[in-house]
């Protein structure tokens, strides 16, 4: 008795514990208002890059490389070339690459060659249907293959025609003989509707083989055919149940056993009951029982459904009320009936958990972020796992009930089928297995038959289907995969076993792409063959994936290397000899890379450098307009501090009169597009006025969407009135002290002090400061654009980033602040001024902070900067619309940026912008190592001077933060381009928002998670390159003493090198093995006079390029 | 002579979606290039359209509406005359108008909104087509005409809710849209039967000039039947479901489909019809209190949607719901007017629900505290009084054991009877093979040629002598018209066939049937 309770007590522990483990499981996104770009697989991070992308894809199914074909096609574009896939063989020491191919002699082939080869052309294992189709349609046996190369054709003739064969049809026919001779094998062509009616000699022969595999057993039963068949589905039934826990629920063995999908059945219930609980706004009427959880709200309600009696379903009511009121004891409940044994339940709930990974996960997450948007309900996880089991049991009741007699109940289910083998390998069969049309026709016929359940006299047809199902898999006709399945497990292994459409065909292709003659074939024997087959069976699609994706990297890298080296000593500000014209510090986001090179350009004199977009101030902020505080600091970090922006003195009557009319907008807005679909009698009466406005205004948004957004904008801030205000940032210095549980209002004095102290020296920015220091926030503006979160700043949790640029210059110029950084040791000088701006990515829109403090005698200075920057943004504009289809091609500056403006006021645009799409690089170092260069906005670049850091701990500091925030960002994008449907959340245009936290597929579907197709379309998924300007020993150090790099690095989730501060030297990390240098073509770089020399009238990728005014632009 | 391109309104659009047939059929349209081809086609077509309404709302606001415009004959048989004819009355054109001018514009939504969709050129196709199909609705002169433009609509939308064909729920709402339309069709195709019985034509001003004369009772079978469509149509009750589940496909079309244009179909049949409606009392009653329903449906589901398209889809079930109960209390001209401005800003409204988040950062107004003290309305709300399930019982799952029913009398007695090959009966398999071995049977007959049952052995004596008659007379001699009579013969009564096996025809048999009886 005690025992049994303290078992049920560890039960109960044990599902809690495992809550925990499914964040590593599930997708971790935030509801989707305060999206932040994050790793897909973050789950699987403790894991090396290939073998975490293996283990999802064993748990989940997604495949995390892009499709070979996709590949492929890189590969024809010159963005892989065969030198790059022969490097990354070659690295690979399990592949033994460099060896040569003893399999051949006397070709001089290298194992490398065979697995180009395989990685170039796809080498499948066909069915026997294909095979027929390709002798009888693609006349392979007389043809080259399409995809053999024309000049490998020849050689293969020219070996061939020493055996004295002449002409393509001979040479292949008798190589496909070769082929079949040497692995034993005999052709025939056999269509699966022979098998309708066995041949006598057919039968004989399928007969005495199995006779004679069976001859072993002792006694032999009177109908050896039988036996054999109940051998076998009792062996079936066996390994089905068994997997229920493992990677199967309920559900699932259903759907493998009657075809119907219970998440398809049940969907539409569960999304409503899931969007009802969840809700942050939609919907007018939320259920009282909410306040008790979510279990208690779906019992309360199912309780008062009718559904169940509509559905014929009156038990139902009774197990409803015999549910415990508990989630847990319910959940405990749910399993115990169903007869799963009890280590099977965490594994089981996993399970279940991943039939909807999106609500699942949106679910835990709210489970894990209690009171998010101050909710006033418990969301737990349990209460979601109950739920989900106890609507899995009604379907599945549903389901056994109407078809077999029997309780939803592995046991029962189990017994059912043991005294029905035939029709469980009829539905079993049918369900997960590909049958020749004939018998799916009688198998579906069997299974849509209207019958009273478990009849005796009902089991003969499935006997008779069942059986030519049997004799169907033992016919050469059947696949190897069907083959396989209808046999005893321990024969199913046998590598040696040979089929003609399988290891036949395969290495008749392969014969063809290494250019070797039947000849050669029979010489190497079926040993050679073997090996051959071998090789091409070690290149399965996981590990040719990765050396694929590795290729793919090795050949931007030696592009970005090659320049990076080019560039060396080219670079300006290396050291402040002269004070520059103005510094501007950017965030590191990739978008700015194109804005900051067109900007040193325009003005060489002036330094652009950079940062996370939060510039050092992590804070709760509290704009004028804003009604709750947002977070503006990476995700990871929860702030001390709350910063508020107040209206000057004097100004409150107009702050008083904006918020007055910034609430009859908002007033509107929700009478507008929340009251007029709520409400019935007042909406019907309000269309009237309404309906030609919102006509006029459609059409106006539709036919000139720049003109009226700008024009609403100008009315909206007419109506609106500007006002003057500050950011409170300075506490008293007797303030409590600050901490996430209570943030504080304000920074203290020293407080300040570390923060601008803090950038600056990570930056690099000692001293040689300029008198104007700009600090630039970023976000970026769409329409109609669920995901807008997603082209925000990262490193500001998804939001805009201006703020923070306005209160770190709020700081820096307090002359206390100044005080206490000169008794630090960092001199800013007197007649420095540092101002906040805000650029938008989006539109390219500059927004500049408190200008009125400025002294007068940097108005100068700054309306030149102002001028400046304008022109750059124009020519960011420009680079931008290169790679938009609907741009004009080679527009003039205003041309582009009035396109990237309409483009944000656009609300048909399914594309504002691009976000990161194609970032693949981040350097680490002064700004003087990529300066001068072209890289096409894919590089995160963070500034830092080593040699103002001789112990690394700045370094460290930025590689902590830097790193998971260029890996969320780099990786979420890497997975949402290989597999779009699996790790990405689909096209946006049939998307559909619920409660405000998440987009489905139309009303019924999974939650989304991920990126949409149209942001990463022109990605290339490659990992991040990180380039760091120091020294390897320094890297090293760090990276000994700090575990989460070590994760991200040596497991090769982010890829590192290192640039030596001093001579042209680049050092590639690698994981296990330390530094390695690189080594690359010292081919020239393409010179140019501008940035747009290069890239004008160009909508791919290109290679970096050296940027030398005094370069006559050859390349137009 | 102007008014007489009035068919060049909706034959434009129309014809800009054969030309992208045509044009993807070839090759000449495809992929990411091909986009501005069809853009191009579907926007000058539709703008074109919209600027031959444009002229005509002019014309009349100065000269005057045209009123009912015959163009030519149509079809005639015996006593019965179709014409090519359109309504331009302030109903039919303003209609028009506005649904040429939201069409263009949800065309133009579309060139940026579908860019490197998969289904760029179909759904292009489709709007074209729907914008033609609308403006046949909306401007036919005849409830025959208009019925095309109906039965055009219900295909578009049938298809775009398919849009993505790979989701087995969007195919599978798809076919219940379309199932649920069957139904309205058929009410349709019997009001135009009984308009050609009981009044001699199908012109809408038949039917109003005719409607007086027609005793009470058929006045309000006539508009019952209309009514049927209507309702189905408009997702009114009991209909409304099959609405609610149609928004799989992309915004754009969800928008235009069921948030503003397609959804207000029904009512403007009514409004269309409003003459024959008031000689029918009941009928009336009947349009007012389904319309009173649906309205309270409507908005009470509303309240409890969470995600955006169904919320939208339910206030505007809920604006339909108004418009029939205007209609039902014979307060035609509001509905005209609610109509043509909820369709405008429903349009407005749904073409911005991607982006409802940002636009209003208040939550919903919570409902009144009354309400929430009926948790079992909740609960019956939140299950959309559950409408779905009533129907699978009540229609989809008989429907489905009669043809399961009919699928196994065929198998087991016909196919016995007649001793057609059976494909059960034939094959074989090594279980067989064995006993027979057993049995010490070696010897196989050949199963092959060996008819089974009486008349089995009839038709194989039978068939005999046509293969001799065959061999001799059709195939040797000049037998070339004996076999093509033959042949035509079959392939009409393969059509007799197809068309009993369409449920719509098969209703509507039993339909006219009870129209006889009565």
């Amino acid at each position: 008795m005690s025992s049994s309770h303290a078992s049920t007590l560890d039960i109960r522990a044990g599902i809690r514990l495992a809550l925990a483990h499914f964040e590593h499981l599930l997708p971790g996104q935030a509801p989707i208002r305060d999206f932040v770009h994050h790793n897909t697989l973050h789950g699987f991070q403790h894991l090396p890059f290939p073998e975490a992308l293996q283990a999802a894809r064993e748990l989940t199914g997604q495949y995390g490389y892009l499709p070979a074909e996709r590949f492929r096609e890189l590969f024809r574009q010159g963005r892989i070339t065969r030198d790059d896939l022969a490097r990354v063989l070659l690295e690979d020491p399990e592949l033994a690459a460099s060896l040569p191919l003893e399999a051949v002699p006397g070709h001089a082939l290298r194992r490398v060659d065979l697995y180009l080869t395989t990685l170039l052309y796809p080498f499948p294992a066909l069915t026997g249907c294909q095979l027929n189709w390709h002798i009888e349609e693609l006349e392979v046996m007389s043809r080259f293959q399409e995809d053999v190369p024309r000049e490998v054709r020849e050689r293969l003739i020219t070996a061939a025609s020493h055996q004295g064969l002449a002409g393509e049809a001979e040479v292949i026919g008798d190589l496909w003989g070769a082929c079949l001779q040497v692995l034993g094998l005999e052709s025939f062509l056999v269509h699966p509707e022979e098998m309708l009616d066995l041949s006598p000699t057919q039968a004989e022969q399928m007969l005495s083989q199995i006779q004679t595999q069976a001859a072993e057993d002792e006694q032999r039963p009177e109908s050896l055919v039988r036996h054999l068949m109940g051998q076998e589905a009792t062996r079936q039934l066996q390994e089905l149940l068994q997997r229920v826990g493992r990677d199967l629920t309920l559900g699932g063995l259903l759907r493998q056993l009657t075809g119907r999908d219970p998440m398809q059945e049940l969907g539409p219930l569960l999304v409503r009951y899931l969007g009802a609980f969840l809700d942050q706004g939609v919907a007018a009427w939320h259920p009282e029982t909410r306040a008790n959880g979510f279990f208690a709200f779906w019992q309360a309600s199912a309780a008062q459904d009718l559904g169940w009696l509509i559905q014929d379903l009156p038990e139902w009511r009774n197990h409803l009320e015999s549910l415990p009121d508990d989630p847990l004891d319910s959940l405990i409940a749910e399993l115990r009936r169903m007869g799963l044994p009890t280590e099977l339940w965490v594994g089981y709930l996993e399970r279940l958990c991943l039939e909807w990974p999106g609500w699942s996960g949106l679910f835990l997450w709210r489970h894990r972020h209690p009171g998010y948007q101050g909710a006033g309900f418990p969301v737990e996880m349990l209460d979601y796992l109950a739920v989900r089991l106890a609507l899995e049991r009604i379907f599945a009741q549903r389901l056994c009930a109407g078809l077999w007699g029997v309780e939803a109940s592995l046991d029962m289910i189990r017994w059912y089928f043991r005294h029905h083998p035939a029709e469980f390998m009829v539905r079993l069969a049918l369900y997960t297995s590909r049958l020749p049309e004939y018998l799916v026709n009688k198998a579906q016929r069997l299974v849509n038959r209207p019958g009273i359940p478990g009849r005796e006299k009902d089991r003969a047809p499935w006997h008779r289907v069942a059986q030519l199902i049997w004799t169907w898999r033992r016919s050469p006709a059947a696949d190897a995969g069907e083959r396989r399945a209808s046999e005893t497990a321990p024969r199913a292994d046998n590598p040696t076993e040979h089929r003609v459409f399988v290891s036949g065909w395969r290495l008749f292709r392969l014969a063809q792409h290494l250019a070797l003659p039947g000849a050669a074939i029979r010489a190497m024997g079926r040993e050679g063959a073997e090996e051959l087959l071998a090789g091409l069976a070690l290149m399965d699609d996981e590990r040719s994936g990765f050396l694929w994706l590795q290729a793919y990297e090795h050949h931007y890298r030696d592009q970005i290397f090659q320049a990076v080296l080019a560039n060396h000593g080219r670079g300006p500000w290396r050291e402040r000899r002269q004070r520059p014209r103005a510094q501007l510090l950017f965030c590191m986001d990739d978008r700015e890379e194109g804005i900051r090179r067109h900007l040193e350009e325009i003005a060489p004199e002036v330094e652009t450098l950079g940062a996370a977009g939060f510039f050092g101030v992590a804070m709760n902020w509290l704009g004028l307009d804003d009604r709750q505080i947002s977070a503006l600091c990476p995700v990871v970090v929860t702030p001390a501090h709350e910063i508020r922006e107040v209206a000057r003195p004097g100004a409150e009557t107009r702050r008083d009169q904006r918020a007055q009319r910034r609430r009859w907008r908002r007033w509107a807005a929700n009478l507008l597009f929340q009251e007029s679909r709520r409400n019935l009698l007042s909406t019907g009466l309000a269309m009237l006025p309404l309906a030609p406005a919102a006509l006029a205004m459609l059409a106006a948004k539709l036919i000139a969407p720049l003109s009226t957004g700008r024009l609403v904008e100008r009315w909206r801030q007419g109506y609106e009135p500007e006002v003057p205000s500050d950011v409170a940032i300075h506490a008293g210095e007797r303030a409590a002290p600050a901490s996430p549980e209570q943030p504080r209002l304000g920074f203290t004095e020293s407080e300040q002090a570390d923060r601008v102290q803090g950038l600056l020296r990570s930056i690099g920015l000692g001293s040689g400061f300029a008198r104007l220091v700009v600090i630039l926030g970023h976000g970026s503006s769409s329409q109609n654009n669920p995901h807008r979160a997603a082209y925000d700043c990262g490193a500001c949790s998804g939001r805009h980033g201006g703020p923070n640029a306005r209160v770190f210059a709020a700081m820096a110029n307090r002359p206390e602040v100044r005080q206490a950084l000169h008794q630090r040791g960092m001199a800013i000088p007197a007649d420095t001024w540092f101002l906040g701006a805000f650029h938008n990515t989006g539109n390219e829109d500059l927004q500049w902070f408190d200008l009125d403090r400025m002294p007068q005698a940097l108005q100068p200075d700054f309306d030149r900067l102002r001028q400046d920057l304008l022109a750059a943004t124009h020519r960011s504009a420009q680079e931008r619309c290169r790679k938009f289809a609907s741009a004009p091609s080679r527009p003039g500056p205003e041309a582009a940026l009035a396109h990237v403006a309409a483009r944000a006021y656009d609300f048909s645009q399914a594309r504002p912008e691009l976000g990161h799409a194609t970032n693949a690089a981040a350097f680490i170092g002064r700004r003087a190592m990529s300066r001068g260069l072209f890289f096409d906005r894919r590089v995160f670049l963070i500034s830092y001077d080593p040699t103002q850091d001789p112990d690394g701990r700045i370094l460290e500091a930025i590689l902590l933060a830097a790193g998971p925030v260029g890996a969320g960002i780099n990786l979420e994008y890497y997975f949402s381009t290989v597999n779009n449907d699996g790790y990405g959340c689909g096209t946006k245009v049939t998307h559909n928002l619920n409660g405000f936290f998440g987009v489905m597929e139309g009303t019924s579907s999974d939650l989304r998670t991920g990126l949409p197709r149209q942001m990463i379309e022109i990605h290339e998924p490659m990992r991040l390159q990180v380039l760091v300007e120091a020294d390897t020993e320094i890297l090293s150090t760090i990276y000994q003493r700090q575990p989460p790099l070590q994760e991200l690095i040596g497991h090769g989730w982010l890829l590192l090198a290192a640039k030596d501060p001093e001579r042209p030297l680049i050092q590639v990390f690698r994981p296990g093995r330390g530094w390695e240098p690189w080594t690359g073509s010292d081919a020239e770089l393409p010179r140019v006079a501008t940035s747009a020399d290069w890239y004008a009238g160009s909508m791919d990728p290109l290679p970096p390029a050296l940027i030398d005014p005094g370069a006559v632009a050859d390349h137009v | 002579m102007f008014d007489a391109l009035i068919w060049l309104v909706p034959a434009l659009p129309i014809l800009a979606a054969f030309a992208i047939g045509l044009g993807l059929l070839s090759g000449v349209i495809q992929g990411e290039k091909g986009e501005w081809l069809t853009a191009r086609l579907a926007l000058w077509a539709a703008g074109f359209s919209l600027t031959l309404m444009l002229l005509f709302a002019l014309k009349s606001l100065l000269f005057g509406v045209p009123g009912q415009l015959v163009l030519t004959p149509w079809l005639t048989s015996g006593g019965v005359r179709l014409y090519l004819s359109f309504s331009l009355d302030t109903l039919g054109l303003s209609l028009g108008l506005l649904v040429s001018l939201l069409a263009w514009l949800t065309l133009r939504f579309a060139v940026n909104y579908m860019h490197r969709e998969p289904g760029f050129h179909r759904f292009f196709l489709l709007l074209s087509l729907f914008d033609g199909a609308m403006l046949l609705i909306v401007l036919a002169g005849n409830a025959a005409l208009a019925f095309v433009g109906w039965e055009l609509a219900g295909v578009c939308s049938y298809l775009l809710i398919g849009y993505a064909m790979d989701r087995p729920t969007a195919t599978l709402n798809a076919t219940r849209a379309f199932v649920t339309n069957r139904i309205g069709d058929a009410g349709f195709l019997v009001a135009i039967f009984l308009g050609l019985a009981w009044l001699g034509g199908i012109e809408w001003p038949t039917f109003a000039f005719g409607a007086p004369q027609l005793d009470t009772l058929n006045a309000g079978l006539l508009a019952l039947a209309f009514f049927l469509a209507a309702a189905a149509k408009s997702g009114a009750l009991p209909f409304s479901p099959w609405i609610a589940r149609a928004l799989e496909g992309p915004t754009p079309s969800s928008a235009i489909f069921y948030g503003s244009l397609m959804v207000h179909a029904g009512v403007y049949l009514v409004i269309r019809l409003a003459p024959l409606f008031q000689q029918a009392p009941a009928v009336m009653a009947l349009v007012a209190l389904c319309g009173l329903l649906t309205a309270l449906y409507g908005w009470l589901g509303g309240l409890v949607q969470t995600d955006v398209k169904s919320a939208l889809m339910f206030s505007t079930t809920a604006q339909v719901g108004l418009m029939f109960f205007a209609c039902g209390l014979g307060w035609f001209d509001i509905a005209a007017l609610h109509l043509l401005a909820h369709a405008s800003w429903r349009a407005y409204h749904f073409f911005n629900a991607p982006g409802l988040m940002h636009l209003t950062p208040d939550p919903l107004r919570p409902v009144p505290a009354w309400l929430t003290r009926y948790p079992g309305l909740y609960t019956a709300v939140l299950r959309r009084f559950w409408l779905d399930e009533l129907a699978e019982v009540l229609l989809v799952r008989p429907t489905r054991s009669l043809a399961a029913d009919v699928d196994n009398f065929d198998e087991r007695v016909v196919t016995r009877i007649a001793g057609l090959p059976d494909p059960v009966g034939h094959l074989s398999s090594l279980a067989e093979w064995e006993a027979r071995k057993q049995a010490g049977g070696d010897q196989v007959e050949g199963a092959t040629g060996q008819a089974r049952g009486l008349l089995g052995r009839l038709l194989e004596w039978f068939s005999e002598i046509l293969y001799w008659f065959e061999e001799r007379l059709v195939l040797k001699g000049s037998g070339e018209g004996l076999l093509g009579v033959i042949e035509r013969l079959g392939r009409l009564v393969d059509l007799v066939e197809y068309l009993l096996g369409q449920p719509r025809y098969l209703l509507l048999l039993i339909m006219a049937t009870l129209v006889v009886i009565l």
